[in-house]
């Protein structure tokens, strides 16, 4: 049935109006990260630049630690979603295939761990740390961006996992698959979606994370992009323009993820679990 | 192909086997500070440089770190033996410190220092008390009035010495879509100086009596926080949200006639006209122009080592950088913003000669006029109250302005109830 054109009308205003709502705050930090001082400042703020420098890209890079930061922000959270995967993958298709005692009562449970806020945390974690010599240390930020993601991965690939009709599963072991190379051979390749999905929420909670790693990390030369970017910024004096370079700049690898596993995740929803 | 002889291959060895020895040898001392921007830490590392080439025997390096975290982070990392050796400290910072036990009295190396450069008295003061001295100043901020002698010119309007005076340039200043004054209303630090600068003007600047007792409940209280509230008519909309750079750019765009702030001389300079002829600072106006008072933070050091050879290190480190050839250098890491809290400092030539100094001079001689009135909550008329930590961790000044600037409470109830939670902290 064809949808009244009013329908259409409106339906377009109200997604514009709301891919206005996001993409307006990127479109001015974009845009104003190339603007003078001057400009960026203006009482009457410019919707498209009137000048144009690179200067606080190059000020940035040049004069402050944020490439090192960035680098330490890369590898944080690439191992920590990595780990996150390696980890909950198998987790997930325990909770769903395997039968064994209080299996889901502790399936609920493990999202409990998201009922403490970690600030609470935050000083027990830092003595155990310091006593294992974790403190100043990237191991550190990994542990703790796993124990964070890990609880939320394992409860969502389940689901992905519960999602696969049994059929597929028991053909593949009539056909003699161990557990393991149906989880490898059969299972994986079918929640391809919901593996992407936890790769980027693990990769952006890593990547974003700010309490543990503004307390565990002592030195410069090992601080992610959110503590190191917020020391660059300073308190009583705020260079606007390297503010706004860093917050572009910050942005670029949760983008360059979203565009190779997006593709994958829309490509895995299409093509479906069943053929 | 060139022979090796055996004297050169054992004199290699045994300068080789002697190396690790030589790096023992030296004391290395770490030093956390606040100033992260990063044209503060290249100077830092500058004079570090200088410092280690100078005395080869020891090693300091600095880790920047957030005043955010700093207040949690550091108590967990001396109790975790991953503290630092020095620590810089704002007068409020260190009770937290001194509480867990990790500060030991510098009182005879301040008072060895003193004699040497003359500290500012109250710089000396805010870290005087239980019998010692727990921190070595090293440098000074005071609030100020930054305006644009052009726009008052221009709107026949002179500088304010009065809150009556003040007020009416506000509003004379509030046309064609600039304001006349900007002031925060956030729960926020810079907040809590802008208040307590306005109530240190209004005779309301002691919150404890002699005996201790709080007396922020007080009508010079009440009347200082009626006065900000009716100013913040003058103040541009999202002003209750806003920390010290909004504020900058509120006054280097020109949206805002006047504003109240530490310096606005680097922002000035780098990000608007950065005429020093149209800068123009002043002490903040009082209720009744009779003297002018204002906020200051003596920021400090503190010494934290508790092993000796680093504890006497970390004294040689600072006697190096209050050197007036090295002292004014530090000083200037941010010019305009950090001013000098001994006498030798103030006239040091590596203070004055830096370029930005040079031609900012009248303005930064006026802010080190007015810190000299300078005054801190909780560190007042030569008495310290160290539970003032808590008070000012939990910003209750600006919470109290935020009762009545925000949830509309009447300003006597307002600072009453500020009273009644400054009881809560403290107990």
């Amino acid at each position: 049935m064809k949808r009244p054109i009013r329908w259409t009308v409106a339906l377009t205003a109200a997604l514009a109006l709301f891919a206005g709502l996001v993409l307006l705050p990127f479109w001015l930090v974009l845009t104003g990260s190339v603007k003078a001082p001057a400009e960026i400042i203006a009482r009457q703020p410019t919707m498209v630049p009137h000048s144009f420098t690179l200067d606080h890209y190059a000020k940035l890079l040049a004069a402050s630690d944020y490439p090192v930061y960035m680098m330490n922000s890369l590898i944080v959270a690439s191992v920590s979603t990595l780990i996150t995967l390696l980890l909950a993958i198998p987790a997930g298709y325990a909770f769903f295939r395997m039968s064994f005692p209080g299996r889901e009562t502790l399936y609920r449970a493990i999202l409990l761990a998201y009922a403490f806020p970690s600030i609470v945390i935050l000083i027990p974690l830092f003595g155990i740390f310091a006593k294992i010599g974790l403190i100043d240390s990237r191991i550190a930020l990994v542990l703790v961006n796993v124990a964070f993601a890990l609880p939320f991965a394992v409860w969502l690939l389940r689901s992905f996992f519960a999602g696969i009709p049994a059929e597929i599963e028991e053909a593949a072991r009539l056909d003699g698959g161990s557990p393991f190379i149906v989880l490898r051979r059969i299972m994986i390749p079918l929640v391809a979606p919901g593996i992407a999905a936890v790769a980027v929420f693990a990769f952006v909670t890593a990547w974003t994370e700010y309490v543990f790693a503004s307390v565990m990390i002592l030195s410069d030369a090992k601080r992610t992009v959110p503590v190191g970017f917020s020391g660059i910024i300073g308190q009583y004096q705020i260079d606007w323009g390297l503010l706004l370079a860093g917050a572009s700049l910050s942005i670029l690898p949760v983008v360059v993820l979203f565009a190779f596993v997006g593709r994958w995740f829309v490509a895995g929803l299409t093509e479906g679990a069943v053929k | 192909m060139t022979r090796i002889r055996k004297p050169h291959l054992l004199a290699g060895a045994a300068l080789t086997a002697l190396m690790p020895l030589s790096a023992a040898a030296q004391t290395e001392l770490t030093l956390w500070h606040m100033e992260q921007p990063p044209h503060r830490v290249e100077r830092v590392q500058t004079l570090l440089d200088e410092f280690n080439e100078s005395h080869p025997d020891i090693v300091v390096k600095q880790e920047p770190q957030n005043w955010g975290e700093v207040y949690a982070k550091a108590p967990a990392a001396l109790a975790a033996g991953v503290g630092p050796d020095m620590l810089f400290a704002i007068p409020d910072f260190t009770p937290i410190l001194k509480s867990v036990g990790a500060l030991t009295s510098v009182q005879d190396f301040v008072e060895e220092l003193d004699g040497e450069h003359d500290f500012i008295d109250s710089a000396v003061e805010a870290y005087s008390y239980d019998d010692g001295i727990w921190a070595v100043p090293l440098y000074n901020m005071s609030m100020n009035l930054w305006y644009r002698p052009s726009v008052l010119d221009a709107a026949g309007v002179a500088v304010p010495t009065t809150w009556e005076e003040w007020a009416a340039a506000a509003e004379t200043l509030t046309a064609d879509g600039a304001y006349g004054m900007g002031l925060p209303a956030n729960k926020q630090l810079y907040t809590d100086q802008t208040v307590y600068s306005v109530m240190a003007n209004g005779g309301a600047s002691e919150i404890y009596n002699e005996d201790g007792t709080l007396r922020f409940d007080n009508p010079e209280t009440v009347e200082a926080y009626t006065f900000y509230n009716d100013m913040l008519q003058f103040s541009p909309p999202d002003a209750p949200s806003w920390t010290w750079g909004e504020a900058e750019a509120c006054f280097a765009s020109a949206s805002c006639g006047m504003i109240l702030q530490f310096s606005v001389i680097s922002t000035y300079d780098t990000q608007a006209e950065g005429d020093a002829a149209d800068l123009g600072v002043a002490a903040i106006p009082s209720k009744d122009s009779e003297g002018h008072n204002t906020i200051a933070y003596a920021n400090a050091v503190m010494l934290l080592s508790q092993d000796e050879e680093k504890m006497e290190a970390s004294k040689t480190f600072v006697r190096w950088l209050l050197q007036p050839e090295n002292y004014g250098r530090f000083l200037n890491m941010e010019p305009g913003l950090f001013m000098p809290v001994t006498a030798d400092g103030a006239k040091a030539d590596s203070f004055w000669s830096d370029p930005m100094v040079e031609k900012y001079k009248p303005q930064i001689e006026t802010v080190i006029e007015n810190s000299q009135n300078g005054m801190l909550f909780g560190f007042t008329s030569g008495r310290v109250f160290p539970a003032i930590a808590a008070i000012s961790a939990q910003n209750v000044l600006a919470e109290t302005l935020q009762a009545i600037a925000i949830n509309g409470k009447d300003p006597a109830e307002a600072v009453a109830a500020g009273q009644a939670r400054m009881m809560d902290l403290t107990d």
